[in-house]
């Protein structure tokens, strides 16, 4: 049991300690990896069936472990366990529950407005051909068209339809851009539960269009001294204060278990239409998937469909800020060490001292210093690829998609687009590239006009 | 003619074909239509497209086929909706109208175009919208007795960019790059319309020119700065009060000036022939899911329709489809801004005389000396002295009613969306959301209410907190 493996440390376990000396007792906790890897030859076809052994022995643990390898678990002090434990129950019967899941197949398609279009971008198609006029074939998943205008509402509006059927009243989140906010906020009015959004003070500067969505909502909208890693940490005391009337609601795929999984199972739709679409419209599967990562939720929603697809490559992108070596930057799967955080063992920015690193990134949404327990897994098993890409280069990219497709990215959604610029030339004619276009950037036009006149760009 | 490369070169060919044998064969003019079913969403489970030519007989006596033959002629072949409409132009613009008329009825039948437009509709637009049930709304609205109207929202806020002014947009931007154009024009008030256009001209690779009035630009300068990221060119109008009806008139005046090489997308139901009839066409795919959407979750047929009107685009595309339904009921919402006796409002329908504004004779707001009154709405959708020349025949006719609500019933409508459905609607829409304090009471149980949520709100977070003071 992951509590009963490392008893001395639940104990003394402050809530935003990080621990790396628990890396010592990794190698007790995760035998299956570490020998794995450590015995695994250099042939390919036994490295890629253990890769996949790997990722099903995962998924059939992970109801009891809620761990993903020597990631995740349940880090939390004594009090939330049982809370926890109701979740996690409640979230496994509610998957097998055909009426929730028909009543949650409404909201999404009449509510939400899914299933969101497989779009072919044909100039940014055209725009990466080589001189040849050889390249991928581009398409973007829509999740920008969604209800409030990201991938976020698809966790929200399921989750909160759980609260609802456990009896809670109100509901607490956390928000970095806001968008997570907006969409609990929504959710929660048509559902008729109390909500409360926690929200750093710095983030509501930056995103301030969507406080006062959230506020017409009829959120609360709490402040905090600094960033969203603040605020989570502030919504998750203000739930401990009020377990049995009140609901957490994560907004992404971080958290003590239940939490990750729960998210990336319902962000899992975004794979599941992608494969559908990919087969009516080419008949076969993704080749590359890519998706930007701040904490994972929308390249985990992408990427969760086609784990076992070894020939899917995925491609997660991160945030180099100011640049990988400027100290500035927000990728955590990068240039992180392993440690726990927010309930739950990960990679994280953290220094020599295990103090969290302020991470920072152009785009909100990606500011965080930790990640998604399941992608750090991915990512050590060698499943998924993790790149980075700087603020200029998501900028850049944003303006592209704009001026090429007349479809505004958020600037969380343009990193994963950035990277296109150094993958389209390294792949075959025709290859089928799938970016999650995770959410639209009506809500960074104004820092965008702001950074352009900064710089004494030529606004056309 | 070249075009630009795309997949469906061989496609722009064959309307080049059909375009001249039309034009070289007079005697299939005139036509009427029966009824033009052109778009239609790929998901659905209706039968291919249709598209029905026939010949008025001159022998109609039965009331019903009276009725019926009034309710073809809509417009009849001179652009007219009874009395209103028409081509109010100057003679440099009849020719390009009467050739965008043209190609306008033979795209109708153009397979590969309608394929082209539906794929379009479908994976960039976003289409189709949902019919979606506002059940805490519909609890508001409920009597005491449990007793009241069922309140069905149509999604148009969902469609990229957010309102259902790209439906319009993609499709006269497809039309234009068929004809050969290169260059795209559009007036624009509060900017939605211009950063539609935009948006569709970047897509197709069209050069894109709004024209803009300069006080709007001061107040709406982000989405002045949208247009551009678009690669749209924004030019300021000074002239006259610098608003949305002095950038109407300076784009026909470009338009006038480069008709060979230029597209004007109008961004409404208003204009000369064939603008009100192309525009409604274009926005019909709103009633025709809605048809189908009801079938499927009812079994039946809306009893009422509510959208608000500005120019009319949005009520038109609502409507259309069950103009012929006399059982449907077609409300159309106006702007009443500080109210109908202050003098600041937009209500056109309720206030207004008949007269000529750019282009259609349709009912529209002027003074004794037939001067534009300047209109007012906290929305700036609904700002437009004018109305669509079909809706001021459907108001004589008496097949639609048209209200009006002021800026202060829109704003307390705005908030209740916002509180109890987590939907919040743009301004303009909110003028149809307020309509329905008036309506509900008086609507026997189970009525179905399909109210058309026209657009998203986002863009009026701001005007909106200032006024409800959160």
């Amino acid at each position: 049991m992951h509590m009963a493996s490392i008893p001395k440390f639940s104990t003394r376990l402050n809530f935003n300690q990080p621990l790396r000396a628990v890396e010592n007792h990794a190698q007790i906790t995760c035998s299956a990896l570490a020998h794995g890897l450590l015995t695994s030859s250099n042939n390919h076809m036994t490295k890629t069936s253990h890769v996949l052994r790997l990722i099903d022995q995962t998924e059939e643990g992970l109801s009891n472990t809620g761990k993903f390898g020597r990631f995740g678990g349940v880090f939390v002090p004594e009090t939330l366990v049982t809370c926890l434990d109701k979740l996690a129950a409640e979230f496994n019967f509610i998957l097998r529950d055909s009426q929730f899941q028909s009543e949650l197949a409404v909201a999404l398609r009449d509510y939400v407005g899914r299933e969101t279009p497989l779009y072919f971008a044909e100039r940014l198609t055209d725009y990466y051909k080589n001189s040849k006029g050889e390249g991928p074939d581009i398409y973007l998943k829509r999740e920008d068209l969604n209800h409030d205008g990201a991938h976020k509402m698809n966790n929200a509006i399921a989750q909160a339809m759980l609260a609802k059927r456990m009896g809670r009243k109100s509901v607490v989140a956390a928000t970095g851009a806001g968008q997570h906010g907006v969409a609990t906020a929504a959710a929660c009015a048509k559902l008729s539960l109390d909500c409360s959004i926690f929200m750093g003070n710095v983030d509501e500067e930056r995103q301030s269009s969507n406080v006062l969505r959230m506020k017409h909502l009829g959120a609360r909208v709490k402040s905090v001294e600094g960033t969203f890693k603040d605020a989570t940490s502030e919504a998750i005391r203000d739930w401990v204060g009020d377990l049995d009337n009140s609901y957490y609601l994560a907004g992404t795929a971080v958290g003590p278990h239940p939490c990750p999984s729960m998210v990336r199972e319902f962000q899992s739709v975004i794979g599941k239409e992608t494969r559908k679409q990919a087969i009516e419209k080419w008949g076969g599967k993704p080749d590359v998937l890519v998706a930007c990562v701040g904490s994972g939720s929308n390249a985990l929603g992408m990427f969760h469909e086609f784990v076992r697809d070894e020939e899917v490559r995925l491609i997660g992108v991160e945030a180099a800020g100011t640049g990988i070596d400027s100290g500035k930057h927000s990728a955590t799967l990068s240039k992180g060490d392993i440690g726990v955080y927010h309930g739950a063992m990960s990679y994280l920015l953290q220094d020599d001292e295990g103090q969290i690193i302020g991470p920072h990134s152009i785009g909100v949404g990606l500011e965080y210093p930790g990640v998604s327990p399941e992608l750090s897994f991915l990512k050590d098993i060698g499943r998924a690829e993790i790149y980075t890409v700087t603020d200029e280069e998501a900028l850049h990219a944003y303006a592209v998609l704009c001026r090429l497709e007349g479809i505004f990215p958020a600037l969380e959604a343009a990193h994963a687009l950035a990277y296109l610029g150094k993958l389209c030339p390294a792949l075959p004619n025709g290859t089928k590239v799938v970016v999650n276009c995770s959410g639209r950037g009506d809500k960074d036009a104004d820092r965008v006009f702001k950074y352009q006149q900064q710089m004494g760009l030529a606004t056309f | 003619m070249a075009f630009s490369s795309s997949s469906s070169s061989s496609t722009a060919c064959r309307a080049q074909t059909d375009l001249s044998s039309h034009l070289r064969s007079p005697s299939l003019l005139p036509r009427k239509f029966n009824r033009v079913t052109p778009f239609r969403a790929s998901n659905s489970r209706c039968p291919t497209v249709v598209c029905k030519f026939t010949r008025m007989a001159a022998t109609a006596v039965d009331k019903e086929l009276e009725t019926a033959a009034e309710a073809l002629q809509r417009p009849d072949s001179f652009g007219r909706f009874g009395k209103f409409g028409g081509k109010y132009v100057p003679e440099t613009l009849m020719y390009a109208l009467t050739e965008l008329e043209a190609a306008f009825k033979s795209l109708a039948t153009d397979y590969e175009f309608q394929k082209e437009l539906e794929g379009i509709l479908r994976d960039y637009v976003g289409r189709e919208s949902p019919l979606y049930f506002a059940e805490r709304l519909t609890d508001h609205y409920k009597r005491p007795d449990g007793k009241g109207p069922h309140i069905y929202l149509k999604r148009e806020d969902l469609n990229h960019t957010g309102a259902h002014k790209i439906n319009n947009a993609v499709a006269q931007a497809l039309l234009a790059k068929r004809l050969g154009k290169k260059r795209i024009i559009a007036e624009t008030g509060a900017g939605q319309h211009g950063v539609a256009t935009a948006t569709v001209c970047a897509r197709f690779g069209l050069q894109c020119v709004i024209y803009m009035g300069a006080q709007d630009m001061e107040r709406q300068s982000l989405n002045v700065f949208r247009m551009r990221l678009l690669g749209a060119e924004v030019r300021a109008v000074h002239s006259g009060t610098a608003t949305l009806k002095d950038a109407t008139s300076e784009a026909i005046r470009d338009w006038v000036t480069n008709v060979e090489s230029t597209h004007y997308i109008l961004g409404s139901v208003a204009g000369p022939h064939p603008y009100p009839m192309m525009v409604r066409e274009f926005h019909a795919v709103i009633g025709k899911e809605t048809r189908k959407q009801a079938l499927e979750k009812w079994g039946g047929k809306p009893d009422v329709l509510v959208a608000c009107v500005g120019g009319g685009s949005n009520a038109m595309g609502l409507f259309h489809e069950f103009v012929d339904d006399k059982d449907v009921r077609l409300i159309g919402v106006e702007a009443a801004g500080f109210g109908l006796d202050s003098g600041k409002h937009a209500a056109t329908l309720t206030k207004g005389e008949i007269g000529v504004l750019h282009g259609a004779m349709s009912y529209l707001l002027q003074d004794e000396d037939g001067q534009i009154v300047e209109p007012h709405s906290i929305s700036a959708g609904l700002d437009y002295p004018g109305v669509g020349p079909e809706h001021s025949f459907l108001k004589d006719i008496g097949r639609a009613e048209y209200y009006s609500i002021t800026d202060e019933e829109a704003l307390e409508a705005f908030k209740r969306l916002s509180r109890l459905e987590g939907i919040i609607p743009a301004l303009e829409t909110s003028h149809a959301l307020a309509y329905l304090e008036k309506l509900c009471p008086t609507l026997p149980d189970g009525t179905k209410v399909v109210l058309n949520c026209s657009g998203r709100g986002d863009k009026d977070v701001q005007t909106a907190i200032k006024h409800l003071e959160l």
